[in-house]
């Protein structure tokens, strides 16, 4: 078996906050394969932002952090590498598109620019090159009238267009792996699904590994082969897509799956919101952090730290009850459709 | 919801001048705004001086007479009822005659203009060393906010601008000049002579200009693009100075701008007198002192009108080239 492109182990993230230490994300492991794509699930605050941001080191300017673990990209621990070495990497091997594409452009550099300055860093093209490098990325990614349109500083292109922008900043340079922070999250529907195609186009066009970060498990279905489902910064469930919708093992996993409305749901059928709230991450959790909204918890949920539990070769829970649940197989087909 | 979605695939052709409210408008606005300023400022300055003092009381020796004093106050025209001498006052200044110093026997227009040049040299030479001071530390200290820099230089500047500007004048004039006497302590008497009230300026208003440059900076630096700019894998300084640094430029320029002004509003003033720079300051404090009305109103007019001149000039700079920069 080949060494994945990418191999989280064990990654802790820690913030020094005024209300004390956040752990923002705790205990994670995943790898992604060359052109493979992963899914990073949960909700706001779950960790899987952080857990992107620790790829490439991009913490903000008063984040107090501490990391450990290993985050293998091609044999080499990014966590342990020095800025500069890190620097050939950001950019250049691995690109990024971040969530909200209105404030991710410089407002006064033009678009073509943004994309050019990339390319000259990390290749050392000429300005020339880089330029024209830059049209032929920005008509790929699908902004019309490419070769005019990109000395538009940002404030003239839509949301959407903004975004398609990003794109082309982050593959710019070619890069091995793509790391998508809820991409589509601030855009209208329709453009929504433009970006995530776009997306998946590029990555079975280049190759290129994806790192897709989300809420949504409409995106998830659309774009990729594997999924992590997150919560209150632990990792909870871990498995192929058809694994998710099929034979989704986790009580949370499930609970999400029974959220996704669905168009031929019956009329009438109600969605089951989740009971309760995530924990806060400022305090020690010392059991299963979903314990107290599960229906299933029992005691030792509440008392001890689940294991993940490895279910096949591409599948793994961290619940207590994952193998029984395994065995009985309690979501054949549609997890969403509860009996009534 | 943002109104930026603008989905027309045609290049919006930004039409020069006229984003904003419209460059011309605004000039007239702003001219407007400055003539009713002035106009204010002659009044309240001759209500004052008329309020405070009888000049021809000033102007007559010490034993003279009651009959001397009036023909004293007869030969400057001060025994006319106050409206029309406010408005005869009014119509001379707005011809450019502001009357004659009682004091140098001489046009109060040409004690003015003679101290103006060697204001607008002070004040020029001390906003640069502020602007030198405030602009480069501001924006390495903001770039890294909470750094040992960052820190140091951040307490520095707090009591750099906390400290009275003449108190600051006369410490340098005790350690520089008394002390090593490096410095003249005062006076106009060579190109040495301008280093410590130049120096004054620059400390005080260089530690505004260091709070205002660093807070514009740090809070650009937490822009969601920064973290695009490094996530392209540039360095630190790459990300400022090509990112971060193109976009805070104008609102740095705009803040050392106004910081000039303010100087004029007053604290060259202090400064001037502190060191007997030969410029408006000491001019208007020494007029005020003789009670030399016509210097004194023509002093601070001439003030007011640079103050309101220069503002003009900062707003519209800062309006032309953010026009530029959005239409480009």
């Amino acid at each position: 078996m080949s060494t994945p492109l990418l191999e989280v182990r064990d990654l802790c993230v820690s913030f020094a906050t005024r209300d004390g230490v956040v752990r923002a994300v705790d205990g994670l492991s995943f790898s992604v394969d060359a052109g493979e794509a992963l899914g990073i699930v949960g909700e706001s605050g779950s960790g899987k932002t952080v857990s992107s941001l620790s790829i490439l080191r991009l913490f903000g300017l008063f984040d107090d952090v501490t990391l450990s673990g290993e985050i293998l990209f091609e044999g080499r621990d990014l966590l342990r590498i020095s800025e500069a070495e890190l620097s050939r990497i950001r950019g250049g091997k691995i690109g990024m598109v971040f969530q909200d594409p209105l404030t991710s452009l410089n407002p006064v550099m033009p678009v073509g620019e943004q994309v050019a300055e990339s390319i000259r860093f990390h290749t050392g093209a000429t300005r020339p090159q880089a330029r024209k490098r830059a049209i032929e990325l920005l008509d790929r990614v699908g902004i019309p009238d490419a070769a005019k349109r990109c000395d538009e500083l940002p404030h003239s292109f839509s949301g959407g267009m903004r975004q398609r922008v990003m794109v082309a900043i982050a593959i710019a340079c070619e890069p091995k792996l793509l790391i998508a922070d809820e991409p589509s999250t601030a855009l209208d529907v329709t453009v929504q699904a433009q970006i995530l195609l776009l997306l998946d186009e590029l990555r079975r066009e280049l190759g290129i590994a994806l790192i897709m970060i989300t809420h949504d498990f409409g995106v998830v279905a659309a774009t990729v082969d594997r999924v992590l489902v997150m919560y209150a910064a632990q990792p909870m469930e871990y498995c192929t897509i058809e694994h998710l919708f099929d034979r989704a093992n986790h009580p949370y996993t499930e609970g999400l799956l029974r959220l996704v409305p669905r168009l031929d749901h019956r009329m009438g059928g109600r969605l089951r919101p989740i009971e309760g709230q995530p924990p806060a991450l400022t305090e020690e959790i010392s059991g299963c952090p979903f314990a107290p909204r599960c229906g299933l918890a029992e005691e030792r949920c509440h008392n001890d730290r689940p294991p993940l539990v490895r279910l096949g070769p591409h599948h793994e829970s961290a619940c207590w009850l994952a193998t029984e649940r395994a065995a009985r197989l309690t979501t054949p087909g549609r997890p969403w459709e509860t009996p009534s | 919801m943002t109104a930026v979605e603008k989905t027309s695939p045609l290049p919006v052709r930004p039409r020069r001048g006229r984003t904003g409210g419209g460059l011309g408008p605004l000039l007239l606005r702003r001219l407007r705004d400055g003539v009713i300023t002035l106009v204010l400022v002659v009044a309240i300055i001759f209500i004052l001086a008329h309020v405070v003092g009888d000049p021809a009381l000033v102007y007559a020796p010490i034993d003279a007479t009651d009959e001397e004093i009036e023909r004293i106050a007869r030969n400057f025209g001060l025994d006319r009822p106050f409206h029309e001498r406010f408005g005869s006052y009014f119509a001379d200044v707005f011809t450019g005659d502001f009357g004659e110093s009682m004091w140098q026997q001489r046009p109060a227009l040409q004690a003015v203009g003679e101290a103006l040049p060697d204001t607008v040299q002070l004040t020029l030479v001390g906003i640069v060393g502020a602007a030198v001071f405030g602009i480069i530390g501001g924006i390495l200290a903001g770039s890294r906010p909470g750094s040992l820099f960052d820190r140091g230089s951040n307490f520095l500047s707090v009591t750099a601008l906390s400290v009275p500007n003449f108190w600051l004048g006369l410490l340098l004039i005790v350690v520089f000049a008394v002390q090593f006497g490096i410095f003249p302590t005062s006076g106009r008497i060579g190109p040495s002579s301008i280093v410590l009230p130049a120096l004054t300026i620059a400390i005080v208003h260089g530690g505004r200009i260091f709070q205002l440059v660093r807070s514009a900076t740090v809070e650009e630096m937490s822009k969601p693009y920064v973290r695009v700019a490094r996530s392209k894998g540039f360095p630190h300084r790459r990300v400022l100075w090509g990112h971060v640094l193109r976009n805070t430029g104008l609102t740095t320029a705009t803040i050392a701008g106004w910081e000039y002004v303010r100087l004029w509003g007053g604290a060259v003033f202090a400064i001037e007198y502190v060191f007997a720079w030969p410029g408006i300051g000491t001019l208007t404090i020494n007029a005020a002192h003789r009670q030399d009305f016509f210097v004194l109103q023509a002093a601070v007019i001439i003030a007011g009108a640079f103050v309101i001149v220069a503002n003009l000039i900062v707003d519209l700079l800062y309006r032309v080239i953010d026009n530029r920069i959005k239409a480009s």
